[in-house]
């Protein structure tokens, strides 16, 4: 065990005695009956090659300090995240994929500009030190947020297409008549961001900030980071569920303003 | 799947034209056609002798109103309710005009403040009809408008109907299981099964005057469906 700059470096057999921990979650499972045991063994080996193989990475890409490298890992990222946000919506949107990657392209590059741009100004501007984190963060909370947008919408323009119809009869417009449900979408999305932003802090310590306290940064500067953090997710939140519901909320009409109700039925 | 087909009728400016059926028949997406809540594949839609293809959707629905099947309020008073309505339309939506809206239907302006969800059936399915007819169209589309009242409020409703086509000069259009709202109605009926027409009739004058028995037997009040006085 060595230190440097202030981390504690963990040798192997160290993880290996966290890692027997998930032992003690096996033996829970196999004495509760949760047939749980074989999922338990296959997620944590995939998260120690999943892991190492991202530290691998990250390390040949802080190495090397390309700006399209950064890039490529940034485009990796947002492909997961696309394909995450969607994947497992539980009925048919049309062109569910290019609405996502719009969605989550936009807000996080967006957010990511006025991070590294004007917020923490970095040099050069792509310093993957930064850059990774900071992109790593903003599309894993808009992905969420596009899961849960798009998972909310699918639900309500499916339990209340009796009043989508009632206002298109009356003379709305498609987007009109949809408006009650994208604004309730958003707002589902935004709900645990909101919350977070409450109890940041009085019920866990964020990661960032945890994180820097590990790395043997004054508290003060940690909570500094966080509260950057935090501000960005909020907008990474909001551009990319809102963007993601009203681009997924067309894909329900038609030109001639009619409900496309047959896409989500059983 | 062919949901109608060979389906022609015209309704003359003011006139009445019921259509009834087996359920599965095709009678809502008849009426849904006709204020384009669905696209016909083939086939073409006249309003005024010009294809609805070529107007715009949104003044067309205003000019039609279709009142559903289920009423449907939206969250709020019923005030509320009469005054949704698409912005820049220009629909007069003053307190007394929305006193005479509720008078016209059958309801007291003391119902204006109540909470939508509190009503009864047959208020709720009246709400939507005074909140269709503010916006003055020319033509009502009816979907089943009795389908969830017990007989007394099915026959109040069908004198309301009527009622409101003779003041207004209304084309009506209705769905129905009401013998007695064809029989107020008059004008055409339309039978439909299996998306296409199985008879048709003029009901301006006397039952007897109907040539298809099955629908003669419906309007005497014999069947709830033409198809069951005829046991099929």
């Amino acid at each position: 065990m060595t230190g440097t700059a202030g981390v504690l470096d963990l040798s192997l057999w160290q993880v290996g005695l966290a890692v027997l921990l998930v032992g003690l979650v096996v033996a829970v499972s196999v004495r509760q009956h949760l047939g749980l045991e074989r999922d338990l063994v296959v997620a944590t080996g995939r998260a120690i090659v999943q892991l190492y193989l991202v530290g691998l990475v990250l390390t040949a890409v802080f190495r090397a300090a390309h700006w399209y490298w950064v890039l490529l890992v940034v485009l990796v990222m947002l492909a997961v995240a696309t394909r995450e946000a969607v994947g497992r919506l539980p009925r048919p949107l049309p062109h569910r994929y290019p609405i996502a990657a719009a969605a989550l392209t936009g807000s996080t590059a967006l957010v990511l500009a006025y991070a590294i741009a004007v917020v923490v100004p970095v040099r050069p501007w792509y310093e993957p030190q930064y850059v990774i984190p900071f992109a790593g963060m903003i599309l894993g909370n808009a992905m969420n947020a596009a899961a849960l947008a798009g998972d909310r919408l699918q639900a309500d323009l499916r339990t209340r297409a009796g009043e989508i119809e009632a206002r298109l009869a009356l003379g709305f417009t498609g987007a009109d008549a949809l408006q009650p449900m994208v604004r309730a979408a958003i707002r589902a999305a935004l709900i645990p961001t909101v919350n977070g932003m409450l109890t940041v802090g009085l019920v866990q310590l964020p990661g960032t900030m945890t994180g820097q306290i590990l790395a043997g940064s004054p508290p003060l500067v940690a909570i500094e980071y966080q509260l950057v953090v935090v501000c960005f997710l909020g907008a990474a939140t909001a551009l990319a569920s809102a963007a993601f519901v009203r681009l997924a909320a067309r894909r329900y009409l038609t030109r001639a303003h009619q409900f496309r109700r047959y896409l989500l039925l059983d | 799947m062919v949901v109608l087909r060979d389906v022609s009728v015209t309704v003359p400016r003011g006139g009445a034209l019921t259509v009834v059926g087996p359920s599965g028949s095709g009678k809502s997406s008849f009426l849904r056609c006709l204020n384009r809540l669905e696209e016909p594949s083939t086939g073409s839609v006249r309003f005024h002798g010009r294809d609805i293809q070529s107007l715009d959707p949104l003044t067309l629905r205003r000019r039609m109103a279709l009142v559903a099947q289920t009423p449907v309020l939206f969250e709020g008073s019923v005030r509320g309710n009469l005054w949704t309505h698409p912005p820049g339309t220009g629909i007069d939506l003053s307190e007394g005009r929305l006193h005479a809206g509720l008078g016209e239907v059958g309801l007291a302006p003391d119902l204006l403040d109540r909470d939508g969800a509190t009503l009864s059936g047959g208020e709720k399915q009246r709400v939507t009809l005074a909140r269709a007819l503010l916006a003055d169209p020319e033509v009502l589309l009816l979907d089943e408008p009795a389908s969830a009242l017990d007989p007394p409020n099915a026959a109040r409703l069908a004198e309301t109907i009527s009622s409101l086509r003779r003041a207004r000069s209304l084309t009506v259009v209705v769905v129905t299981h009401q013998p007695e709202l064809v029989r107020r109605l008059g004008g055409r009926l339309l039978y439909l099964v299996g998306g296409a027409v199985a008879a048709e009739a003029a009901i301006d004058g006397a039952e007897g005057e109907v040539g298809d028995r099955r629908l003669r037997a419906f309007l005497a009040g014999l069947a709830d469906q033409p198809d069951e006085a005829t046991g099929r």
